[in-house]
């Protein structure tokens, strides 16, 4: 508490060097983005093809529900839409089965041997390595088919873009740093708490809703975003790989072959832009769950 | 008050021949008490003092069912400690708010915990914050808090649990002294009138006789009972006393001759 207090006074005093001040981080932070951006102007003077001008570029991000005229006819929003779709579903997945399996793990040792083995051996597998095979395996089968079946499934237009091959390697790349930071947090549970309520005559349940889980939150809380980092670069990958007709990734793959670098250059940002949105909402959501954390050590 | 009227009723801590040893470092048994048998007055608080090592700590985790003895028989209010679950407050350094609930929450715990209604909870929690002095405070977190008032909501989630049986493992310790005397006057208050049964565990000479009506002195690891001193100066108590002084000196004696 007094720490946080401390540093962010101390920042603000008038008699700190002119770089720690909100004026000199604006301008040391902008050095290297008008670098970037001059490097991009030198290329269109120097006449590269492949960089379009930054204002065709703006007006494809300006235009978000425009559909492009040729092959990929889907808009720049749907695309994102579709991506998001993607990710929550085989990220919610991911998070649905690491965190109770996780609990289990922590509470028991006999289903801690049964996963831990299995766990350790394929954590450490790319999911990106496993996408061919995975997409050789489910073909094209969408969550819409499980539901519609095979033939009915087109009609589902959105859900028939949610591939099965993708849920899976998101479910991959996401369940392990959720399973490990569930299982880490629950042990680290302070034994002094849980006496505590079995000495009030907690029940089992009122054990892991008033202690367990709180305690472990943070914890699963960094798992996450962890968890959602890797998603992010796995779901891109995957939708740049054939075997998919939406998503920014296909958007990005489309237009590059298409030579239609406007489009391109505005799918690398919105990729861009995107992934750091999350990472800041996850970020949030991780303080938020351990605000309790820093002053209570 | 006189309370030698007090101390013929029945015992509210009754330790029989208690021994307890732990595995140490090196894989051989640390004993950590040794035939440990004393009685503890009940509507009283009882301290008990000793050096560091003589197994205080572990007669209050015996009394409170989160531990076995070895040997011998340990019992609260007559019963096994086990079968009290519920109805024994055990507050220590460790055991106390939970970081990621508010006063409010903390406080009102045992109230949640037996399902108490909530319009009903809140009343309670209300009157028990006001009591304790932490009105105003209600919605903050515990690291939020002086570390007195993180002891005064601690006591105030033993009031709401209802138990008369307080254990209690240097719960001012750590506490500066003006507010170490405001709470033990507090506890000293509180014991007359909900006629708890408080068995107290302090290193500090001091702070036994300023609270005790009993005093049990262990020896040093393992701990054994070297003596017990029955207080019957009336609260609240004049540290400048002669009284005081000769008490204080009789307990460091006992203390240091089993050095």
């Amino acid at each position: 508490m007094n720490g946080a207090n401390g540093d962010s006074a101390g920042g603000s005093r008038p008699t700190a060097p002119w770089t720690d001040r909100l004026i000199g981080r604006v301008v040391l932070g902008s050095l290297l983005p008008l670098v970037v951006l001059s490097l991009w102007w030198l290329g269109i003077r120097s006449g590269t093809a492949v960089i379009p001008h930054f204002g065709e570029v703006l007006q494809v991000l300006l235009h978000p529900f425009e559909t492009p005229a040729d092959l990929y006819s889907r808009s720049l929003a749907f695309s994102l839409l579709m991506t998001l779709l993607r990710l929550a579903v085989g990220f919610g997945l991911a998070v649905a089965t690491a965190v109770p399996l996780g609990l289990w793990a922590a509470k028991s040792r006999t289903v801690e041997h049964i996963l831990y083995p299995m766990v350790q051996v394929s954590r450490p597998i790319n999911p990106v390595v496993l996408l061919p095979i995975v997409t050789v395996f489910f073909g094209l089968s969408s969550v819409a088919s499980i539901v519609a079946g095979p033939v009915e499934a087109w009609r589902w237009d959105v859900w028939d873009q949610v591939q099965i091959a993708m849920v899976f390697i998101l479910w991959w790349g996401a369940f392990f740093p959720i399973f490990m930071s569930t299982v880490h947090g629950v042990r680290s549970v302070r034994t002094a708490y849980i006496e505590s309520l079995r000495l009030l005559g907690a029940s089992d349940r009122q054990m892991l809703t008033k202690v367990v889980l709180p305690h472990a939150l943070p914890s699963i809380a960094h798992g996450m975003r962890l968890a959602m980092g890797v998603s992010w670069l796995v779901l891109i990958a995957a939708e740049i790989f054939p075997g998919t007709r939406s998503g920014i990734g296909y958007m990005l793959c489309t237009a590059c072959k298409t030579s239609d670098y406007q489009y391109t250059f505005a799918a690398m940002i919105v990729i861009g832009i995107t992934g750091l949105g999350i990472d800041v909402l996850f970020q949030r959501m991780e303080r938020r769950a351990g605000h309790w954390q820093a002053a209570a050590r | 008050m006189e309370r030698t009227d007090i101390l013929h009723q029945p015992p509210a801590y009754s330790l029989r021949s208690v021994t307890r040893a732990f595995l140490g470092r090196e894989g051989t048994a640390v004993r950590a008490l040794d035939g440990v048998t004393f009685d503890s007055p009940a509507e009283a608080i009882t301290c008990i003092v000793g050096p560091t090592g003589s197994g205080k700590s572990t007669v209050l985790r015996i009394l409170s069912g989160l531990d076995r003895p070895d040997g011998g028989s340990a019992s609260v209010a007559g019963k096994d400690p086990a079968a009290m679950t519920g109805r024994i407050g055990y507050l220590t350094q460790q055991h106390t708010l939970l970081p990621w609930m508010r006063v409010r929450q903390n406080v009102g715990l045992p109230l949640e915990i037996k399902h108490v209604p909530a319009g009903e909870a809140a009343a309670q929690v209300a009157a028990i914050c006001a009591k304790l002095g932490l009105t105003g405070a209600e919605d903050l977190y515990p690291h939020e808090l002086s570390g007195g008032m993180q002891q005064r909501a601690a006591l105030g989630r033993l009031l709401a649990s209802e138990a008369r049986s307080w254990l209690m493992d240097e719960p001012f310790t750590a506490l500066d002294e003006r507010t170490r005397h405001q709470l033990q006057g507090l506890l000293i208050g509180l014991v007359r009138e909900r006629r708890l049964s408080v068995l107290f565990v302090t290193h500090a000479i001091d702070e036994a006789v300023a609270l005790a009506d009993r005093i049990v002195v262990l020896s040093a690891g393992p701990g054994r009972v070297v003596g017990t001193v029955d207080i019957a100066l009336p609260h609240p108590r004049n540290r400048l006393s002669p009284e005081y002084g000769q008490l204080m000196e009789r307990i460091r004696t006992s203390i240091e001759s089993v050095l």
